[in-house]
């Protein structure tokens, strides 16, 4: 088990090496620069900044010391915001975006096993395929959507809820979660029904029955690990796409995450606040990666050899 | 074909129905899509030839979610279709080959399904510059990797099927067991996952174009209509509504389908 | 009295009738027995008084004086957890894989009360059945054991509240016919020991007769015929009796007339197979080493071993279907090259026939199609006239009929499919046919008609066989001589009457002893 988090990890270096090269590169070759603003600078000015971020050295080399001072935690100036450097950005937005990933998987987990356990215990009936096809719309609402809509309702026609910022208290966040982790919530469901009609068909729980304990018993001690292994297998892109799906929520309702300042970045060409965004965001989801592999092997046994 | 067409259900008629709609209204109403009628700024619905009223600059609605409509299928479509072709290809060469190539290309995949790779997408947009046929070629380039892993789930086990080996023992070859064995067999399953590319493209096409990042004006798409109406939702609720209504309809009704066929196949 | 009596039982499954009038009764320490194909209701009629199947029985089921269908579910809960232990027929997927075995064991012990078995006490129960280092399988999942292996805990399991009853649905059937012996002798060791009344089920004659007291034969839902084991066989009564019988092959039967044989036509020397160890370790695995062995015209080769012997890899590297890493393949004398090299001539020489009949059929191809793939490729000469004629022919040569030219795979039996494989494979006119496990997926009779129909082809065609299975005795119905395989080496070959009259190698004898 060691040795397997061990091994991911030495792969996950290389991994990340790569996405930040790439990126670095792919940002480099854009046409345009982050100083061209509404009315053009002056050359001279324009070369002063370019020297003072180290923009007119050879690409070989801006890469090369961009790698080496992240290695030591600094992600560089921005290059828009500047008075602030990425890291300082990162720190205020890290946490209001891992608040809502957080809360919004937490939210889904809750919610889809829950629901996805109920339609298998009421396989065939009418509750089964209302859950289930809840779940299918679910997953087809896209946060853009449902955010703007949950906005409207709860926010300017029932006056219950914040519409924008982080306000008092923590009502601000409900809308955000709740639009993040629907269509999550509905693809865990799913999987979860799906692995447990599997699960319930095979042999082992026919030992089980054989053995007279209690169907409550049979489901939750014998039947839900092996199932739930399709959904640990789903955290990864699921973390991707809260991720995504964080960037939004975080427009629509006007919070100053990680998201917001990635399109910022990535609009007026922040190269430094782009990439430290891509390195967080790369490194979270193998972390997450990892996280579901662990849980993989605790769901079955046989993962552990692998 | 008939036996295609029988497995047709509602879900698909549904969008079948609003493609046809969605080609036909623009020939017919009196306003086009990005006409302006400065008489009727925010009009109402049914107000004068505005079925559905219009938007914040006057520009009619309906006219607004047929062309929206006919861009956004039409990116999905396309996309799908990028990555269909991709995906078999990959997916079925590792599979078919096998072995340490197979190894090799499917770790490939697996790098690229933990990378945020919508995040990478953003990039090449802002990079190259928010061309519609870059749209598609980006979204069609990330989505081919659950294609490539199903079809290679499937050739690998197609592989191991003795009729595949008694066509060999029978002198077929390769290229014909590939053909008409392999490709025949595969065919279903890869239809099923093409239903469920489209509503995965549809989202990620009106997640670019919701951000600025994807489709331009003049033209339109769902996701364009869709930030524009939230922009000005507290004024006109309608504009948000309709166009993420129908957003949603189409991708219900492309899931459902999907997930049916994909049911039904495998 | 016994101690379970089943009187005039029917099954339903969703309103539709399976099972009908049957009566079992299982006295202490006996065993009954219950024989038949599949789809004869010989498990539902087992397993559904305990309300494992999704059936509804009906009419009377006595355990030890309580009623079963009388019984509320609390009731019929305690009459499966007290009274009864259950052993099913697939040990890999019977145990639950993410507990411990230590773990299942205490559980199938708490079934008669609370109560608390040591470490100690575990470690004996599994001891018991014959496993060695007991304490420290206690800890280990499930997927670490072998498939004999598992299939001892599952009976350490159902025996380990003491129940009266022991039900095994096909105890045996999924493991390697070398185990096969040791797993039935260990239940009969039990059942005396303990005073089990013992209920089994199996589609193999052979395997349980030795075993049973009592025999109950069913078919397609019905009991046939039902006595003594000894009367039943000395004696059977029933049509049916009589064919299961004569389909179920006896290595005390007398030696079969066998066609005479001609010159060499294949042979092979020291053909190794080896293949990379999956992922990215080093190293190889040795499927086959050195295998040197040679067909005459006319002759029928067996080729037998456990699984994972390599008898199959050896077939196909034959057929040309499969790797070969070393060796030589000749073909009356001359080098037959490896898979890719082989030309449409050679190709038309060696046709293959596989063990699951389904899955050897294109599922989008219609059955005229399937059946002239080999004459397109192999005998381009022909033209489409004729080729329908020889369609036709073959299917004859089968035993089936033309209306049988237009429907697809999927329409088929297992033995219609194995029939429509097998004329694929005469088609272009082959010298030899390698047959890999090509009846056992079948059930018995099935099985025992397609060994007929090969046998058939043998002595009117000339066809040379090699027959790749894990059953001697069947084999031996057609089978000239005889090569036992074990990890992959040639242990031992010869003449089949006088290796199996006395087997030197340990795999043969096990091999023999099992049939």
């Amino acid at each position: 088990m060691l040795a397997l988090v061990a091994r991911r990890l030495i792969t996950a270096i290389p991994t990340l090496l790569a996405i930040i090269l790439a990126s670095f590169f792919l940002m480099r070759l854009a046409p345009g620069g982050p100083f061209d603003g509404e009315r053009p600078l002056p050359p001279e000015t324009q070369a002063a900044l370019q020297t003072a971020y180290g923009l007119d050295k050879p690409l070989w080399e801006q890469a090369w010391l961009y790698i080496s001072r992240l290695a030591q935690g600094d992600f560089g100036p921005s290059l828009v915001y500047r008075d602030f450097t990425v890291s300082e950005l990162v720190a205020q937005g890290l946490p209001i975006s891992l608040t809502l990933g957080g809360l919004a998987i937490a939210l889904a987990l809750l919610i889809g096993v829950s629901a996805g356990l109920f339609a298998a215990v009421q396989a065939g009936k009418a509750a089964d395929k209302t859950i289930m096809m809840l779940a299918t719309v679910a997953t087809a609402l896209p946060t853009f959507v449902t955010g703007p809509a949950l906005a409207l309702l709860f926010g300017l026609w029932l006056g219950l809820l914040p519409v924008s910022g982080t306000g008092e208290g923590w009502s601000w966040l409900i809308m955000p979660v709740v639009a993040l982790a629907l269509p999550v919530s509905g693809a865990i469901a799913k999987l979860t029904r799906a692995g447990l009609a599997t699960v319930l068909k095979q042999d082992h729980i026919r030992t089980a029955r054989a053995r007279g304990l209690p169907e409550t018993k049979i489901l939750f001690k014998h039947g839900l690990r092996p199932a739930l292994v399709p959904v640990a297998s789903y955290l990864g892109p699921a973390a991707a796409g809260l991720l995504t799906g964080a960037v939004v929520v975080e427009t629509v309702f006007g919070l100053p995450g990680l998201g917001r300042y990635f399109v910022q970045g990535a609009l007026n060409r922040d190269y430094p606040l782009v990439l430290g965004v891509v390195t967080l965001y790369a490194a979270l989801i193998i972390l997450f990666n990892l996280f579901a592999d662990l849980i993989y092997g605790w769901l079955d046994p046989r993962m552990r050899d692998g | 074909m008939r036996r295609l067409l029988n497995r047709v259900h509602w879900p698909l008629w549904v969008v079948l129905v609003l493609i046809a709609l969605a080609l036909i209204l623009p020939l017919v109403l009196p306003w086009t899509y990005d006409q302006i009628d400065w008489e009727a700024v925010r009009a109402p619905a049914f107000s004068g030839s505005h079925i559905f009223g219009t938007d914040e600059i006057g520009r009619d609605r309906l006219a607004r979610l047929a062309a929206g409509t006919q861009v956004t299928l039409m990116v999905a479509i396309a996309a799908a279709l990028v990555s269909l072709v991709v995906g078999i290809a990959w997916g079925a060469t590792a599979g078919w080959v096998g072995g340490k190539v197979d190894e090799a290309m499917m770790r490939f995949v697996d790098a690229l399904y933990a990378l945020p790779f919508m995040f990478i997408v953003i990039l090449l947009m802002v990079i190259f510059g928010r061309s519609i046929l870059l749209v598609f070629i980006g979204i069609g380039l990330v989505e081919w990797l659950t294609m490539a892993r199903v079809v290679r789930g499937q050739v690998m086990t197609l592989k191991q099927r003795p009729f595949i080996l008694a066509a060999e023992a029978a002198g077929t070859p390769p290229r014909t067991i590939i053909l008409k064995h392999v490709l025949p067999n595969i065919a279903g399953v890869a239809l099923a996952y093409l239903m469920l590319t489209v509503p995965q493209v549809v989202m990620v096409e009106s997640f670019l174009s919701f951000l600025g990042l994807g489709v331009q004006e003049p033209l339109t798409s769902l996701g364009i209509l869709v930030k524009e109406g939230a922009d000005d939702m507290d004024m006109t609720p309608l504009g948000l509504l309709l166009p993420g209504g129908l957003l949603v309809i189409i991708l219900v009704c492309l899931t459902i389908e999907g997930e049916r066929l994909r049911d039904t196949f495998s | 009295m016994s101690l379970y009596e089943i009187r005039d039982m029917a099954i339903q499954i969703d309103g539709k009738q399976l099972v009908e009038g049957v009566n079992i009764s299982v006295e202490a320490g006996k065993c009954t027995a219950i024989i038949g194909a599949s789809g004869s209701g010989k498990s539902l009629s087992c397993l559904t008084p305990f309300g494992l199947t999704p059936g509804e029985a009906a009419g009377s089921i006595k355990l030890d004086g309580i009623d079963l269908l009388k019984a509320n579910a609390h009731q019929k809960l305690k009459a499966r957890s007290y009274l009864a232990g259950f052993v099913f027929q697939q040990p890999l997927t019977a145990l639950t894989p993410h507990l411990t075995i230590g773990a299942q064991l205490k559980e199938a012990a708490a079934q008669a009360g609370p109560s608390a078995l040591s470490r100690r006490e575990l470690a004996q129960k599994l001891e018991r059945v014959g496993l060695s280092r007991a304490d420290e399988r206690l800890d280990q999942f499930p997927h670490r054991l072998s498939g004999g292996e598992r299939q001892r805990v599952m009976i350490a399991a159902a025996i380990a509240h003491q129940p009266k009853l022991l039900v095994a649905d096909e105890p045996t059937s999924a493991l390697d016919a070398s185990l096969r012996g040791e797993i039935m002798t260990l239940l009969d060791e039990l059942r005396e020991e303990q005073g089990l009344a013992m209920l089994l089920v199996s589609h193999d004659l052979a395997s349980i007769e030795n075993h049973a007291d009592h025999l109950i034969v069913m078919e397609e839902g019905r009991v046939v015929e039902s006595g003594a084991t000894v009367d039943l066989i000395a004696r059977p009564h029933e049509d049916y009796t009589k064919r299961l019988m004569a389909a179920t092959p006896r290595l005390d039967e007398p030696a079969p007339d066998l066609p005479a044989t001609g010159d060499v036509l294949v042979g092979t020397k020291d053909v190794t197979v080896t293949f990379p160890k999956p992922g990215w370790r080093r190293g190889q695995i040795e499927a086959v080493v050195d295998a040197s062995l040679t067909v005459r015209k006319g002759e029928a080769l067996a080729v037998v071993g456990g699984s994972g012997s390599g008898k199959s890899t050896l077939g196909r590297a034959i057929a040309g279907i499969g790797p070969l890493t070393s060796g030589v393949i000749s073909w009356r004398g001359e080098h037959l090259p490896e898979r890719r090299d082989r030309n449409l001539a050679m190709r038309a020489l060696i046709q293959p026939v596989f063990q699951d009949p389904v899955a050897s059929l294109d599922p989008q191809w219609k059955l005229r199609d399937i059946i002239s793939e080999p004459l397109k490729n192999l005998r381009p000469d022909i033209n489409r006239q004729t080729r329908e004629e020889m369609v036709f022919k073959a299917l004859c040569d089968v035993e089936l009929g033309e209306e049988y030219l237009d429907r697809t795979p999927a329409s088929l039996s297992g033995g219609q499919a194995q029939r429509v494989a097998i004329a694929r494979a005469i088609i272009a006119g082959p010298e030899l046919l390698v047959l890999d496990e090509a009846t056992s997926a079948l059930d018995p009779l099935v099985g025992s008609s397609i060994l007929q129909l090969l046998a058939e082809l043998q002595r009117n065609k000339e066809i040379s066989l090699i027959l790749i299975t894990h059953d001697i005795a069947s084999a031996r119905r057609i089978c000239h001589r005889i090569a036992v395989l074990d990890e992959g080496h040639i242990v031992e070959m010869g003449e089949m009457e006088s290796v199996i009259g006395n087997p030197q190698a340990v795999a043969t004898q096990k091999l023999v002893a099992a049939s």
